[in-house]
């Protein structure tokens, strides 16, 4: 091992740190992409190396914090185990009711000729990590492109939307949520098809709230309203539930609303979800032979 | 011996960075490995600092929403400026590393989002307050973690230096104005 004199250190540092820092730079201007274009495989390889190292981790640090909320969780077990002893006898007649409306919706839909239609194919999926940076707030899930992922696609919990895929390696994937997506959502407040309050929904830099634009101040909206994709936007499905309405700054008839939804999916704590394995309808050929898309290219 | 320790607690703090956030949120506002980093330059091993810095800094990028490189950048460049700094002033004090420290974090914090903003990829985090919050996190955090580095690394500095200096035998020295009585 050749051993460098102080004086030496110092003058190669310099050149180090430029090497270091360029290469840096090269993968930075490599990485740098739009939102919606295809990912880097650079990406792909670095986010592959790191699960092997994080899943297990993530796992252990997980089991440790799960043992010690089991113990702290066992003081309330009994009055919790009377209310859901409870809820479960309510459920049953629930259930009880639901299946009749079951076998109603059934003869009414085969009286009318209507086929039935799939909805999209489901992958549960868990919340191995979190974004490693504080000026990020992605999340990682277990399931990639070995699983049928792919970049886009729409990630629910029961709760409604969370956000949508936006990288993927074989194993993993990453998930942009909704409050933190620079890019807005096609959204409708109400029921699509019946309601006139159309307009675009994005974060709005107020963490636990996203803002909703564009719909005209003409229309009403009232506060507690269901808020739903539209489908328009070329990545979400139509239908699935956004949040409600928490406040409405009025418009007028030149100005457009300006509407606060609060998120229906909690975000911050949520564990698992859902991936649509839901790919939106390829778009017409009219729209590729626009003269930006020529630009681009 | 001492920089093998150093990487191992640079492991570490890569992973904890990766896992600690989905754990409890504030743990986001601790960046673990620039700790590391900034204390790898402050014991004046500089190249090994860069490279710490670059590895480091492209670990924590790979499971980030934020550009591949971003954090590699931001790191290097922070352990050459504390490098260079400690080549010119005595910081071999803690009170006087702790500055150093919120230094680093600051100007890290202001590298990463200006690499951002410049390659048009802007961060979703608000900036005043992401700052704020990283540079009050990073510090105790920094803080706590170079105490215990001074108590680890400093008790082997001193059991080596008795086992290459043995003490010295005390003589007795004698009194001078009891040999004059003599007399």
């Amino acid at each position: 091992m050749v051993e460098r004199t102080q004086k030496e250190v110092w003058k190669i540092t310099p050149w180090i740190m430029l090497l270091l820092l360029l290469s840096n730079f090269v993968l930075m201007a490599f990485d740098a992409r739009e939102a919606n274009s295809e990912q880097r495989v650079i990406r792909v390889w670095a986010q592959t190396t790191a699960d092997f190292v994080q899943s297990p981790a993530t796992s252990l640090s997980s089991g440790i914090s799960n043992y010690f909320q089991s113990i702290s969780s066992l003081r309330t077990a009994q009055s919790e185990n009377d209310i859901l002893k409870q809820r479960i006898q309510e459920l049953e007649i629930e259930v009880q009711n639901s299946k009749s409306l079951t076998v109603e919706n059934e003869r009414l839909k085969s009286l009318l000729g209507l086929k039935e239609q799939s909805a999209y194919k489901t992958l549960s999926a868990q919340i191995i990590g979190r974004d490693s940076s504080a000026w990020f707030d992605t999340s990682i899930i277990n399931r990639g492109s070995l699983d049928g992922v792919k970049l886009n696609m729409p990630i629910v919990t029961n709760g409604g939307l969370v956000g949508r895929v936006t990288a993927v390696s074989p194993l993993t994937a990453q998930v942009a949520l909704i409050t933190k997506d620079k890019s807005g959502l096609g959204a409708v407040v109400g029921e699509l098809g019946t309601s006139n309050a159309l307009g675009v929904v994005s974060s709005n830099g107020r963490k636990e709230l996203l803002e909703m634009g564009y719909v005209p101040g003409s229309v009403e909206v009232k506060v507690g309203e269901g808020v739903y994709t539209t489908g328009q936007d070329g990545i979400y499905p139509a239908g699935l539930k956004i949040g409600e309405v928490v406040e409405v700054r009025a418009g007028s008839a030149t100005v457009a609303q300006q509407i606060f939804i609060q998120p229906s999916a909690k975000l911050s704590s949520m564990q698992e979800v859902v991936v649509l394995l839901y790919e939106p309808p390829p778009r017409p050929e009219f729209d590729k032979s626009l003269p930006n898309a020529a630009k681009k290219k | 011996m001492e920089h093998v320790k150093i990487t191992v607690a640079l492991i570490i703090a890569v992973l904890l960075q990766w896992t600690l956030r989905n754990v409890a949120e504030p743990f986001a506002y601790i960046d673990f490995p620039l700790i590391i980093v900034v204390y790898a330059a402050l014991q004046g091993s500089s190249i090994r600092a860069l490279f710490y810095g670059t590895f480091a800094g492209i670990a924590v990028d790979a499971l980030s929403g934020g550009l591949l490189g971003a954090n590699g950048f931001s790191k290097t460049l922070i352990a050459f400026v504390v490098s260079e700094l400690v080549r010119r002033v005595y910081v071999d004090n803690l009170l006087l590393r702790i500055p150093v420290l919120a230094g680093a974090c600051l100007l890290d914090d202001l590298v990463y989002y200006g690499m951002h903003r410049l390659l048009g990829q802007e961060p979703t985090g608000p900036f005043v307050t992401t700052i704020a919050y990283t540079l009050i996190g990073t510090t105790i955090a920094g803080t706590i973690i170079f105490l215990l580095f001074n108590v680890i690394f400093t008790e082997n500095v001193k059991r080596a230096k008795r086992e290459v200096f043995t003490p010295r035998r005390q003589t007795r020295r004698r009194n001078p104005i009891r040999l004059s009585d003599r007399r």
